[in-house]
């Protein structure tokens, strides 16, 4: 879960008289030319390489036989891993729906609140930092001490051990295809919220103290100012977080590598899980790439979103 | 828009590349193998005392040609890693390939180098192993992988100290199975440890192939682990019905949701780690080596027949006697040269089979192989039970389509759901790989 500026930022572009026929400049194509070329390398060819091997059956990672929207035609209606309509519904995508709602609205939730109760407090600096702590913990590492934590095992489970002193049974959290996806959930969230919270705390005091002032003179309780005054005001660094956070959910890999493999079974498996499994370690690379491609497709109205959003903020300051 | 005029020409470019693309080509198969440069590469995905026998084999190949051989060890990822490679163009020389779904998936992206290429026929080599060994490692009646060691699955593992405590005895037939069972929880022990947690579901796969040989013989095995099983049959359901009369919470350490969370190292732990805490563990004869080895209990090494010992896996209403299943890798070519050649030839010998089999740690499947080099009293009972078997079976889930997968299935029965439901999208999704592949 590496987090990082939010995706699609533009720094607003002061406006600027357009010059008629400013050129080509050489110097400026050089000092492009390193960037230019990682970006092609890295990102330009791998993504166009990968929506051409998404329409190929792509037997060893080799263009080897066109097979057009077959793929994709497979992934929808004939892969129970990636979705399975029913009731519930279940599969990859959906798992990734369920982390997008829950996890995005979770975090940023307890953000806010812990940013807003945050500024009551003396030790304010105190709480953000043991909250901001697990940013500091590679993800992988999370996985692994949280799937400790939960092991059903009371000698070895936290969890458990806890439970065994109030009297409780062992139970199973990461055994249980009806409670693994809660589980890693809230690990995610459990690492993620200091990130929200920075951010928000930021944005809140960024609220003139007048705002606020007003609004209890005008007898306001603490709940509706939160909702109706300060939550309105950083509704953009919300979105940002939100952004971010769904970012993330999208290409959410390790935790899930790491804590389940994608089980019990297949309930745990988000869609860049099922990528992995199916590129990498069943060969069937036309199929993975189909899979990264929804995966980009699922990214692109983000991006949009986020672009536009920062573009409208620009031409309003 | 002035800067996307750029990305025509870079996107052009940038196809161009891709369509020159970094063809491999493995070899030309046209008479002459290539020379080697007098060493190769050889990965499996053994560690531990595995690997330890077969870096002995190496050695005596290296000595009896002079070629270097050089063994690398991917324990985790193994498949990623070696597909990683193969598609980067730097493939090791041999590989172990584990499961003949992946045999027959890089066979026919065409990494692997028929041994006829390599100028090892099939039919001059067949007299060195048992009937339909080296079958298992033909794709398209080609033969591309060689097996070069099996264990029998039909081990059932206990320790007869403790037996003799309790006052209990091995079971021969399935009631008799039935009856151990209840016998050990009145004497107040667990009786099954079952590792079938993330990456150790295919334990439950031995479960089920072995009660289905048992029960329903050679013929149907056969046909259900082939393109044409139907795994909707009254046969399957049968089956996984008998396997739950054994493997069920009331008999399970750690009950139904501890064995979903145990690996299998850990489960062998259960009844032979120094502190046990079940009595019975069914698997294959590789169980021996790792409950005296240092993964498990180092303890138990010399005690072989007194702290340790397996029965066969008993027959089931009379049905079974003499089928044996199995589990076994396979090792192919990669790349085409006189090195790799001298290689696969100096595996099918008699000697490298003995020299392998010294180590203790897998039966050879070479039939000259004499049972006397086998080290402890368990392995050579194995070897005994494989070569005067009736018929064996290669384990079938390793023979399928890796995906869908077996074992995530049998997690399913045996938490208890919908068997029936289950089994039909089993079916289709099978038919569908099978139809991919």
């Amino acid at each position: 879960m590496a987090v990082g500026t939010p995706p699609g930022a533009v720094a607003p572009q002061p406006q600027r008289a357009k010059v008629a026929g400013a050129g080509f400049s050489w110097a400026a194509a050089l000092f492009l030319a390193p960037a230019t070329f990682l970006l092609a390398v890295f990102l330009v060819f791998p993504a166009v390489y990968t929506v051409f091997l998404s329409f190929n059956r792509g037997r060893g990672g080799q263009f080897t036989e066109w097979v057009g929207f077959d793929n994709f035609l497979r992934l929808f209606t004939q892969d129970p891993n990636f979705l399975r309509l029913g009731f519930p519904p279940s599969g990859a995508l959906w798992n990734n729906l369920l982390w997008l709602i829950v996890y995005t609205s979770l975090c940023v939730l307890f953000g806010l609140i812990i940013a807003v109760m945050a500024t009551r407090v003396r030790y304010e600096a105190l709480i953000k930092g043991i909250v901001f702590l697990p940013m500091a913990i590679a993800p992988a590492a999370i996985a692994i001490m949280w799937r400790f934590v939960y092991a059903s095992d009371s000698n070895t489970g936290l969890l458990n051990a806890l439970l065994g002193n109030v009297g409780a049974g062992p139970i199973s959290l990461l055994g249980n295809p009806d409670t693994v996806n809660w589980a890693v959930i809230a690990v995610g969230i459990w690492g993620s919220v200091g990130f929200a919270t920075v951010i928000l705390s930021a944005a809140i005091k960024g609220i003139s103290s007048e705002v606020l002032e007003a609004a209890r003179m005008d007898g306001a309780s603490e709940t509706q100012i939160f909702w109706r005054v300060i939550v309105p005001m950083v509704s953009l660094p919300i979105s940002v977080v939100a952004v971010t956070l769904v970012v993330n959910v999208i290409k959410l890999f390790d935790l899930i590598y790491v804590m389940t493999s994608g089980g019990p079974g297949t309930s745990s498996r988000v869609i860049a899980f099922s990528m992995y499994v199916d590129a990498f370690e069943s060969g069937l690379y036309g199929y993975g790439a189909a899979i990264a491609i929804v995966m980009l497709a699922l990214l692109i109205p983000i991006m949009a979103f986020n672009v536009k959003r920062f573009r409208t903020e620009a031409v309003q300051q | 828009m002035r800067k996307f005029r750029f990305m025509a020409p870079a996107m052009v470019a940038v196809l161009v590349l891709a369509a020159c693309g970094n063809g491999d080509d493995p070899g030309d198969g046209d008479g002459e193998v290539a020379e080697g440069d007098g060493a190769i590469v050889v990965t499996s995905l053994w560690g531990g005392t595995e690997q330890e026998a077969f870096e002995a084999v190496l050695a005596a190949f290296t000595e009896e040609t002079g070629i270097e051989a050089e063994y690398e060890a991917n324990r985790t990822d193994y498949e990623t890693v070696l597909r990683t490679r193969i598609q980067g163009g730097n493939p090791p020389d041999v590989a172990i390939i584990p499961g003949i779904g992946n045999v027959r998936s890089l066979a026919r992206d065409g990494s692997l180098i028929p041994m006829s290429e390599l100028g090892i026929a099939q039919s001059d080599i067949e007299g060195n192993y048992a009937p339909g060994i080296l079958d298992v490692g033909v794709v398209d009646d080609e033969l591309y992988g060689i097996m070069v060691k099996l264990n029998s699955k039909s081990t059932i593992f206990y320790s007869p100290e403790r037996f003799a405590e309790m006052g209990v005895e091995p079971a021969t037939t399935w009631d008799e199975l039935v009856q151990l069972t209840e016998d050990i929880k009145a004497a107040g022990s667990t009786p099954w440890a079952i590792g079938a947690g993330a990456d150790s579901e295919w334990t439950l796969t031995d479960w089920f192939e072995v009660t289905y040989l048992k029960m329903h013989g050679t013929e149907a095995y056969d046909a259900l682990f082939s393109p044409d099983g139907d795994w909707t049959d009254q046969t399957v359901v049968d089956t996984i019905s008998k396997v739950l009369e054994i493997v069920n919470e009331d008999n399970v350490a750690g009950g139904i949701n501890g064995a979903l969370q145990t690996a299998f190292v850990d489960a062998v732990g259960l009844v032979f780690g120094s502190s046990p805490s079940a009595e019975l563990y069914y698997g294959g004869g590789f169980v021996g080596g790792i409950a005296t080895g240092e993964d498990v209990n180092p303890e138990l090494q010399g005690q072989e027949g007194e702290a340790i010992d397996w029965f066969d896996f008993p027959t089931i209403d009379g049905n079974g006697a003499g089928l044996v299943t199995y589990g076994g890798d396979v090792m192919a070519a990669l790349v085409a040269d006189s090195d790799v050649a001298e290689f696969m030839e100096y595996l099918t010998t008699a000697e490298a089979g003995q020299v392998w089999a010294e180590g203790g740690t897998i039966i050879s499947p070479i039939v000259e192989v004499d049972t006397s080099v086998y080290p402890t009293v368990l392995i050579q009972q194995e070897a005994e039970q494989v070569t005067s078997a009736e018929a064996v079976r290669f384990d079938g889930a390793d023979l399928m389509p890796p995906e869908p997968s077996l074992g995530f299935l049998l997690q399913d029965a045996i938490r208890g759901e919908d068997l029936g439901a289950l089994l039909e999208e089993f079916q289709t999704q099978m038919s569908n790989a099978w139809a991919q592949e």
